[in-house]
């Protein structure tokens, strides 16, 4: 049997620590056979994502993880011989100290260490992929993991069989003239995704779009577009900040389950879907607006035009990542000008030109819609592309293999 | 010894890693995510001389050393060492093993000033002024009617045998200057 791997997550804000770890844990218990230990400081948090989750419990199987209370955590745990601290999070002292005696009094299998590390498109992330931080009084060092877009990375998460499910789903629509937009709401908003597939058709020329969101303060603006135009459009509107935000332009507040029609724009409001429901709204969907790490990936996996708002940083250090993921994402693409402006306004980067001369987000939203085909194409590529690199669990998994026989070398 | 956040290294710091000396040679700084912050550090071992790179969060504490450093002069080679005086005349011995990447620098009754740097009393690196002057003893002349379009040759030092790229007009018995940081020619004295 594999030896148990213990990931360590702390959730600072949102669900993008948790869902992360999640997604990672599930990945290697089902898809390696790696038991997994998760200690989560939350856990009413990852009840969101995984409902048979019980808060009142310091440890608990679930889904074939052991999930634990990181207040739980003390010095009579016995640590793993893998252990991931999710996002710099920094696992206990105790723990620490623990897994210290473990990697000197019995060195084999050697301890590996790993600080699984932020995504980003930028060049350094794979000068630092896979470094060592040195121990300050030991051996035991503590490898730096990151996620990315390029081979020389760890990847991105992506479940086995992902792609062809996506595939298969895409299928299906195009065979049916695409789904009704109120059956695929009534679908996600009954959170099982149990209902039979209606018969009925997407509206010709209905575009439809998902909304998931930090605060941005061009979402009236948008809203206030697509209301007046005359092609209709939905607009799923995600649980939170999304429907908060929608519901303040509305004037009014909105719940899970309403309905509005306000012109040609059809709100639709949506409960907190789980992961698979969410996958499924992404993969339905002619646009998706997503935000920060996990939604993110998921939405490259859906082959669908995406438009990313990222977590905002400090000193705007979030503008060069931005600009680094465009980079790569749009390559060689014909209409990548287009993209980039939208995605700027977006998140409310000026562009290189004078920013009073930069379009307004209506304009910026119409050339778009022009080339939605090749967009969508061009989505199908890229998620093609990082099919190619392989996915973040397996990489984890020969990189941990790659530090114990080098260990065991030395 | 003092406490430095990596974040605020800079090259030339010395820091203690695993009870060794090691003195940064780049750091680069970067956002991770959120608001943290990763620094890369390219290290050089002052005992061993071994380079390595490495990672570390940028609030991550590192122990810093202030190094003794004294100026002195080549005395001469007897190897596996060579021997540096002081303005004191006190003599040093420093591995010529350590001073791989500079031995080629050293001639007899070279006037240059190097900086000596002390562990625990113990000479453990030199490094040369940014600039060094040197004679070319030998590089291929200039063909006449050479079309080629070549702006550099190779040129010899005397007394080290280090060969290096000058620029075309450069002749035997010309004075050069050196960028002892990277190796490379810079102008015809």
């Amino acid at each position: 049997m594999a030896d148990r791997w213990d990931i360590f997550c702390r959730v600072i804000d949102n669900y993008g620590d948790i869902g992360v770890c999640w997604r990672l844990s599930r990945q290697l218990h089902h898809e390696l056979g790696i038991p997994v230990r998760l200690w989560i400081d939350r856990l009413e948090v990852l009840t969101h994502l995984c409902p048979q989750v019980r808060t009142n419990l310091g440890s608990q199987q679930v889904d074939g993880i052991e999930i634990c209370q990181w207040e739980s955590c003390s010095e009579e745990t016995q640590p793993a011989r893998v252990v991931i601290e999710a996002f710099a999070c920094e696992i206990p002292n105790c723990y620490q100290s623990s897994l210290l005696s473990l990697h000197e009094s019995v060195p084999n299998p050697p301890v590996v260490w790993i600080n699984l590390e932020y995504l980003s498109a930028e060049d350094w992330v794979s000068e630092c992929h896979g470094l060592a931080t040195p121990g300050s009084s030991s051996s035991l060092r503590k490898y730096f993991f990151f996620p990315g877009f390029t081979t020389e990375t760890g990847g991105l998460l992506k479940e086995a069989g992902l792609r062809e499910q996506v595939l298969r789903y895409q299928q299906e629509f195009i065979s049916q003239g695409s789904r009704a937009t109120p059956d695929l709401w009534a679908r996600l908003c009954s959170k099982q995704g149990e209902n039979p597939l209606p018969d009925s058709q997407k509206m010709p020329g209905e575009l439809r779009i998902s909304l998931f969101c930090y605060q941005n303060p061009r979402i009236p603006q948008l809203l206030d577009y697509w209301s007046s135009r005359s092609a209709p459009t939905s607009l799923f509107v995600t649980h939170g900040l999304a429907t908060n935000q929608v519901a303040k332009w509305c004037g009014h507040p909105l719940k899970a389950g309403d309905r509005l029609q306000i012109g040609a724009l059809e709100l639709l409001i949506l409960p907190f879907l789980p992961p698979s429901a969410y996958d499924e709204l992404l993969w339905s969907c002619d646009f998706n607006f997503v935000r920060g790490e996990d939604s993110f990936v998921r939405a490259q996996w859906a082959n669908r035009p995406l438009i990313w708002q990222i977590y905002p940083q400090e000193e705007a250090a979030h503008h060069k990542k931005l600009e680094a993921f465009l980079s790569l994402y749009l390559g060689e693409f014909s209409n990548r000008e287009a993209v980039a402006e939208f995605w700027r306004l977006w998140n409310q980067i000026p562009p290189d030109r004078s920013w009073a001369n930069a379009s307004g987000i209506e304009d910026a939203w119409e050339k778009l819609i022009h080339f939605r085909q090749e967009w969508n194409r061009h989505s199908e590529e890229w998620a093609d592309r990082l099919d190619r690199k392989g996915n973040l669990a397996n990489n984890l998994e020969m990189f941990v293999r790659k530090i114990r026989e080098e260990t065991s070398r030395s | 010894m003092s406490v430095k956040l990596a974040g605020d290294l800079q090259s030339g710091n010395v820091v203690i890693v695993e009870g060794n000396p090691l003195v940064v040679l780049k750091a680069q700084y970067n956002k991770s995510g959120r608001n943290a912050a990763v620094v890369k550090l390219r290290m050089k071992n002052l005992l061993t001389g071994r380079v390595s790179e490495t990672v570390v969060k940028a609030d991550e504490k590192m122990e810093q050393i202030i190094l003794d450093k004294k100026e002195c002069t080549y005395s001469y080679s007897a190897p596996p060492v060579h021997v540096f005086v002081d303005g004191d005349y006190n003599q040093y011995e420093i591995d010529a093993e350590t001073m791989a990447d500079v031995e080629k620098y050293l001639m007899p009754e070279m006037t240059d000033v190097v900086e000596v740097t002390f562990y625990e009393s113990k000479p453990i690196s030199v490094v040369f002024p940014k600039v060094i002057i040197r004679e070319v003893e030998y590089t291929e002349p200039v063909t006449r009617g050479d079309t080629s379009g070549k702006i550099t040759k190779a040129a010899v030092l005397k007394h080290s045998k280090y060969e290096l790229q000058v620029s075309a007009f450069v002749e035997i018995g010309d004075k050069i200057e050196i960028d002892t940081e990277t190796g490379e020619f810079r102008r015809r004295c």
